[in-house]
């Protein structure tokens, strides 16, 4: 069934719904932006519609929530340990197409990848249910229809919501969210997706084994070792970086007391790949940047085989410092690929 | 050429001698050093009507029109009423019809009523500079109708950060805008981005603690930068809602004893800022005996002494709860005659009401 709400009964919707269920969705945090006088729009609890930003793309991405960037992992006293407990209230995300599709990539690298399923991952993804948010097209770091991330299914969201300065349409999916939305005007609402951005991006075919060695060794990547900082801003505003590492946090003088937490961890921090005797397979900015690229346009989909990594929310173009342009870098592979593919005569 | 000028009444009203005899230089103020750019076309008209046809960027932001006659002041003061007015009037807020905040009838067509408190300069500020902390010239902006129009001589750089292009530290009242910052260690990644910025670029307060894998501070040095929210890759370091000031006094330059200012306040609000900025001619008054001179600030807290100054430029301020204030300044001056300050007691200065 679909609802239409004005702003007042949205707000009494959202209150009721913040009782049962973590709420949580992309809120303003005034003047909290990188530069002054700049807002960060970061996912957080809500308990009121007009809280939630739809107008524009949240500057980090809704994995948030489902992977904080910290987390308690186990507590432990010398020869003792205990898991950190599970939350028992059940979460509603607020999200965009590229945000939902991005956790079935999640999933794939936590829930199940080489057999092993992530407890901390998995219990938190069965609490949560998506309410897909209309995307208004986004902006122009947006290439999710190129990623083929702009749609969803039915069975992936327990409502479908469009905001408007007038309050919200909703079409119900979930049984169990009906009840809420009791004595609202119904409608004839269902979810649109975007159909085209502004920018379009064309993944090079990389299949060819030794192009993708001669690709690994172009002089393409060397600009980035002047223009990358290394901050990793990109991946922690990707919709579906994974990586943490683990940190033992000791509470006292003992040091056989304290907790293990996970924390994100990002492949374009120097170090991320150190191994032991200072070992470091990416010791440069270009390299770490080659390493992400690739990942997110070859090697993921390599491996799981489905799709890319990549889903085009544009978030690391919006946060990158630098203004390095995910877009424009796939573009230069392309051509790089191709002048890689004409000298070996495989164009 | 044997003109009758008199040339302090001439520089009252914003023209300054020149080298030839009768020839005159028009200094506009631009509070904060930002104004539409249609007002170049009045830059551009004076210069080609009235002066040789060139324009100099003002030391203090002014526009400076080279090469206007004497005669041609009236003229030029003419066609000035609207800059003046859209500009000082309207822009800022300023009463052109007082000195000093005492009733004293503008006429429109006379220029500027006086020279006094001086164009105050303002670096771009966050209106555009991804370090800076403040909007300068909104702040410029509400100064300018505090301490302008005033006979009395007050020198004001604002600068939108620590950093301090616009030399804050070398005018009377060096305004700089900081934030205090907030550390989120929930989101904080522990790449100590931050500790690499601070150290290279501020006051190296941050530190990462090995044991914790968060970033420790010593909050008591950080000047407010605000250069780790910048960097953070995370945001795990944001500003508070509302940007804070220091105020660095004293600074000048000049041919007996120049000297970069020191700092007067700390974590000031804005608030604060223009309550203090309130006093100033009633220190200004008070030094000298109600009888301004071309003498800037600094010399006035010289002749007052620092304490004095403290007294009456903080009476009625309420002070914001993070807000320092220095209990005294010793300025390091530079003397370029050694014990300049040593002389027949017949030659110093006093300050205050003459009996």
């Amino acid at each position: 069934m679909s609802y239409i709400l004005n702003t007042q009964q949205a707000d009494k919707v959202l209150g009721a719904l913040a009782e049962k269920y973590g709420v949580y969705a992309p809120k303003r945090f005034v003047n909290q932006g990188r530069y002054s006088a700049t807002d960060s729009i970061r996912y957080d609890k809500v308990s009121s519609a007009s809280e939630i930003v739809w107008q524009v793309k949240s500057d980090y991405p809704a994995k948030e929530v489902i992977n904080p960037i910290q987390q308690a992992i186990f507590y432990f006293t010398e020869d003792e340990y205990r898991a950190s407990k599970a939350k028992e209230q059940p979460v509603l995300i607020f999200a965009r197409p590229c945000d939902i599709n991005a956790q079935k990539i999640q999933a794939k690298i936590l829930a199940g990848n080489g057999g092993f399923t992530d407890m901390y991952y998995e219990r938190m993804r069965e609490r949560v249910k998506f309410i897909l948010m209309d995307c208004n097209g986004g902006d122009d770091t947006c290439f999710c229809v190129s990623m083929g991330s702009n749609t969803v299914d039915e069975s992936d969201y327990a409502a479908a919501v469009k905001f408007s300065d007038q309050g919200m349409e909703v079409k119900v999916i979930d049984p169990e969210l009906e009840p809420f939305f009791a004595g609202c005007d119904t409608c004839g609402f269902t979810p649109e997706f975007v159909k085209e951005n502004e920018l379009k991006v064309t993944v090079p075919d990389l299949s060819d084994k030794e192009v993708r060695l001669a690709l690994k060794k172009h002089p393409m990547w060397q600009e980035f070792n002047s223009r990358c900082v290394s901050c990793g801003a990109c991946t922690v505003a990707c919709s579906t970086c994974t990586c943490f590492t683990t940190r033992d946090v000791i509470y006292g003088e003992n040091p056989e007391v304290g907790e293990r937490r996970r924390v994100t961890a990002s492949c374009q921090i120097a170090g991320f790949d150190q191994m032991a005797g200072q070992r470091e397979f990416r010791s440069t900015a270009g390299d770490r940047m080659r390493f992400k690229v690739l990942h997110k346009f070859h090697d993921y989909k390599a491996r799981f085989g489905d799709r890319h990594m990549c889903v085009g929310c544009g978030r690391c173009t919006h946060r990158c410092p630098e203004l390095i342009s995910i877009s424009a870098t796939v573009n230069k592979v392309n051509a790089a690929v191709e002048e890689i593919k004409a000298s070996m005569g495989k164009a | 050429m044997n003109r009758d000028i008199n040339v302090k009444k001439v520089r009252l009203n914003c023209f300054r001698q020149s080298k030839v005899p009768g020839v005159f230089m028009l200094q506009m103020r631009v509070p904060g050093g930002t104004v539409a750019a249609k007002y170049l076309t009045y830059v551009q008209h004076i210069a080609e009507t009235w002066g040789d046809g060139s324009f100099h960027f003002g030391t203090r932001q002014t526009f400076d029109i080279p090469g206007i006659q004497y005669d041609d002041i009236p003229a030029v003061n003419e066609y000035l009423e609207t800059y003046i007015r859209e500009v000082d009037s309207e822009m800022c807020g300023a009463d052109m019809n007082t000195v000093a905040h005492e009733p004293h009838p503008w006429d429109p067509k006379s220029g500027y009523p006086t020279i006094g408190a001086r164009n105050i300069t303002g670096c771009i500020g966050n209106y555009h500079c991804i370090c800076g902390n403040i909007n300068t010239f909104e702040l410029a902006r509400k100064i300018e109708s505090i301490i302008f129009p005033s006979h009395y001589h007050i020198k004001i750089n604002i600068s939108g950060c620590p950093n301090d292009c616009n030399k804050a530290h070398m005018c009377d009242f060096g305004i700089i805008g900081t934030s205090k910052i907030d550390y989120h260690p929930e989101r904080c990644l522990g790449c100590a981005r931050c500790v690499e910025q601070c150290e290279h670029a501020a006051t190296r307060v941050l530190s990462l603690n090995e044991a914790t894998g968060k970033i420790e501070k010593d909050p008591c040095c950080c000047v407010g930068c605000a250069e780790c929210a910048r960097v953070c890759p995370a945001s795990a370091w944001t500003r508070r809602e509302k940007p804070l000031y220091k105020v660095i006094l004293g600074g000048r330059t000049g041919r007996q004893t120049p000297r970069a200012g020191k700092m007067f306040l700390n974590w000031a609000s804005e608030d604060v800022i223009l309550g203090v900025l309130k006093n100033w001619q009633k220190f200004s008054a008070w030094v000298m005996d109600y009888k301004p001179e071309y003498l800037h600030g600094g010399h006035l807290i010289d002749r007052a002494g620092y304490k004095k100054f403290k007294e009456i430029i903080l009476e009625g301020v309420e002070l914001n709860p993070e807000c320092l204030v220095a209990e005294d300044i010793f300025w390091h001056e530079t003397e370029y005659r050694s014990n300049f300050n040593v002389k027949p007691l017949s030659m110093h200065h006093t300050a205050g009401p003459k009996a």
